[in-house]
């Protein structure tokens, strides 16, 4: 028999059968799309945190007064690792601990550690043409921060060490925030100081867009609580990312014995890395997905077994026809060819059905809050081609592989016996 | 080289079949011999349980003796495997059945052709010759309707036209008439009568009626699995 022929049995099988065969086909579709989807949510967040990681430099730690125990929360990672303003991070329990000039003279000498600045934040209303708007300013060491951000410029310059009133600002507020764009030597006035824009920075999806950066003097003249010598956070950076740990650890002794404690439980301060944010953020990304594309495997293998059921029943139904069409001619080979490709296209018909659901779950997902763990400003999750090829051939292989067993069965029916049965 | 004039087409030589059931044994066939020649109408008969399928199914290659010989064309089939017997069966022999047999689920013409295509007949010259054969048994305006859109009669002549799709030597049909009326069996009856008279074709039928006699050139009478007599007719042309 030819394969156009094997192929018309096994689609005229496929189209006759009852109801009940169809509904196993759920089991598959339901797998498929499971694991469609959740490899594709998996991937999306991979790149997304695989993207951070790229941009942000691994090699910062932010030191930030107060101490909890668990300061290395998710959304927050970023704010400390980018080396900029450990502002986020600063949801100080105890007010009263100020990190200060003495702090980073300390810390100015650990071996390992190439840049450190003490930083103020602070949120306070910009004016430009009139109109005002209440965005976070973040007072860095105009000598060191150069070298220490990680931002790239879209226009203009970064800040340099002769710098005072001016600024470097994120990209939405250059663009967005006002109703007219701010350019490259513009001037805004906060609090009264007119400060002139000499960079903006790069688009980065994230926080950082509706920040300005300025030199630490003019930021604690302008930022109302901020202090001459007290920093809301100081920030190192090391020589490479080998070197955070051992730093981390002198920069804690160092600290402790400057601010004179002597029991770990009283620290008034917290050290955290950004490279041990991003770790534990893709640790924790990749066991979700494992954890998830375990389930699916195990619905995929629960459709498998639904289909080998259907298929031993329809050899079982059809063993006279077996019989028929061997007393008319028919080889093993063409009985086992007409159900095992029988079983591809339940699988075929199940994976493209899967793959269709698993899109659609896919582009619903962001409005189910999945998005928890992204950003806003990345695109939306969607399905690849390839991911939508691989989803195929998978269930294409299972309708294969779970109907292998009842074809070769059927194949195997000794004509006489078929023939006899009711 | 053996001196027969006729050139049997099937030999049975001390053909058993014996079915096993647990600790009992059955033998459904004892001893069989017989010898079946080119051009013969042959009429098996003996009443139920007789083993008449059984042995139809030794003469269709449908089943191997448990012990003895069955010969068809010369060429031994009880050691041969099930893909020789299958494509021997394909080439050599058509079927007919009690109950017809047809595929539900395919169309009159799709159910004729389909021994043609485990042939792998050209698509084309099959199509043609499934057609020709429909239009000889009248089935002609039905080619796409499925068998449960016929009678009784009707699915018996897609059986008959699937039966000659492959223009087999040996037509070997089991109780071809049971299932249907007077008249139509006789329609069945005279159109293989008319195979066997202007085609040649040797004609196997299987039955405890003794209606096909009349058209039969041998009858064979089989009783408890025993062949009892051999009945030749002669008949005035
Ligand atoms: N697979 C089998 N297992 C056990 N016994 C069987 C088997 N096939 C046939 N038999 C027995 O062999 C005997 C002959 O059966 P067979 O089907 O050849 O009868 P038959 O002459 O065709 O009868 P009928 O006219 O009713 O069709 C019966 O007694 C039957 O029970
Ligand atoms: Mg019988």
């Amino acid at each position: 028999m030819k394969n156009r022929a094997y192929l018309k049995m096994a689609v005229n099988i496929l189209l006759h059968s009852k109801l009940r065969s169809w509904l196993t086909i759920i089991g598959i579709v339901i797998g498929i799309a499971a694991v469609v989807s959740i490899i594709s949510l998996g991937d999306s967040m991979e790149q997304d945190v695989q993207s951070q990681m790229n941009e942000m430099d691994l090699t910062s730690i932010t030191v930030t007064p107060g101490y909890t125990k668990a300061t290395s929360t998710m959304p927050g990672a970023r704010g400390g690792a980018r080396g900029e303003g450990g502002g986020s991070i600063t949801s100080s329990i105890a007010d009263d601990t100020e990190l200060t000039d003495d702090d980073e003279d300390a810390l100015k000498n650990i071996e390992g550690i190439l840049y450190i600045s003490g930083q103020v934040s602070g949120n306070e209303a910009i004016n430009y043409t009139g109109e005002s708007a209440t965005l976070s300013i973040n007072g860095v060491d105009s000598q060191v921060w150069q070298y220490m951000t990680t931002s790239d410029l879209e226009t203009g310059r970064l800040l340099e060490p002769a710098d005072k009133y001016v600024a470097v600002i994120g990209n939405s507020v250059a663009t967005t925030i006002f109703d007219r764009e701010i350019g490259v030597n513009q001037v805004v006035s906060i609090n009264g100081k007119s400060i002139r824009v000499v960079g903006i920075l790069e688009s980065e999806g994230d926080r950082s867009d509706s920040e300005i950066v300025m030199p630490i003097d003019a930021a604690v003249e302008v930022i109302e609580d901020a202090e001459s010598d007290e920093f809301d956070s100081i920030v190192a950076k090391t020589e490479n990312s080998d070197m955070v740990d051992p730093v981390m650890e002198e920069m804690e002794e160092k600290l402790m014995l400057s601010r004179g404690i002597y029991n770990e439980d009283d620290r008034d301060f917290s050290l955290t890395s950004s490279a041990s944010n991003a770790e534990s953020a893709s640790e924790m990304m990749e066991s979700m997905t494992f954890f998830l594309s375990g389930i699916a495997a195990i619905s995929l293998l629960v459709g498998a077994v639904g289909i080998a059921n259907t298929m031993f029943t329809s050899v079982i139904e059809r063993t006279k026809e077996i019989g028929t069409m061997k007393a008319i001619g028919a080889k093993n080979r063409d009985i086992l060819m007409i159900f095992i490709i029988n079983s591809a296209l339940v699988g075929f018909v199940g994976g493209t059905l899967g793959v269709i659901l698993g899109s659609i779950a896919t582009s619903i997902f962001p409005m189910l809050g999945v998005t928890i763990m992204r950003r806003s400003g990345t695109s939306g999750v969607v399905l690849s081609p390839t991911l939508m090829l691989y989803g195929l051939i998978i269930a294409v292989a299972i309708g294969m592989i779970s109907g292998a067993i009842p074809a070769y069965k059927a194949s195997k029916m000794r004509p006489a016996d078929a023939l006899r049965y009711e | 080289m053996p001196t027969i004039e006729t050139n049997p087409v099937i030999k049975i030589h001390d053909a058993w079949k014996i079915y096993q059931m647990g600790e009992v044994e059955f033998a459904a066939l004892k001893a069989i011999n017989l010898k079946i020649n080119e051009g013969e109408f042959i009429v098996i008969l003996g009443p139920s349980g007789s083993g008449k399928s059984t042995l139809m199914n030794l003469i269709g290659c449908l089943d191997v003796p448990s012990k003895g010989i069955v010969c068809l064309n010369g060429e031994n089939i009880s050691t041969m495997d099930e893909s020789e017997l299958s494509n021997i069966r394909g080439k050599t022999i058509g079927f007919i059945f009690q109950s017809f047999n047809l595929l539900p689920t395919l169309n009159v013409l799709e159910n004729v052709l389909l021994p043609l295509e485990f042939q792998e007949t050209d698509p084309s010259k099959a199509r043609e010759r499934a057609k020709k054969l429909l239009d000889i048994v009248g089935l002609a305006d039905k080619l796409h309707n499925l068998p449960s859109q016929l009678s009784g009669g009707q699915r018996q002549r897609v059986a008959i036209a699937r039966s000659l799709a492959v223009n087999p030597q040996i037509v070997l049909a089991d109780e071809p008439t049971g299932n249907l009326d007077t008249k139509t069996g006789s329609y069945i009856l005279e159109f293989l009568d008319k195979l066997h008279r202007e085609e040649g074709k040797t004609i196997i039928i299987v039955t405890h009626d003794r209606e096909p006699v009349k058209y039969a050139t041998q009858v064979v009478h089989i009783k408890d699995g025993i062949l009892e007599k051999i009945e030749h007719i002669e008949k005035q042309q």
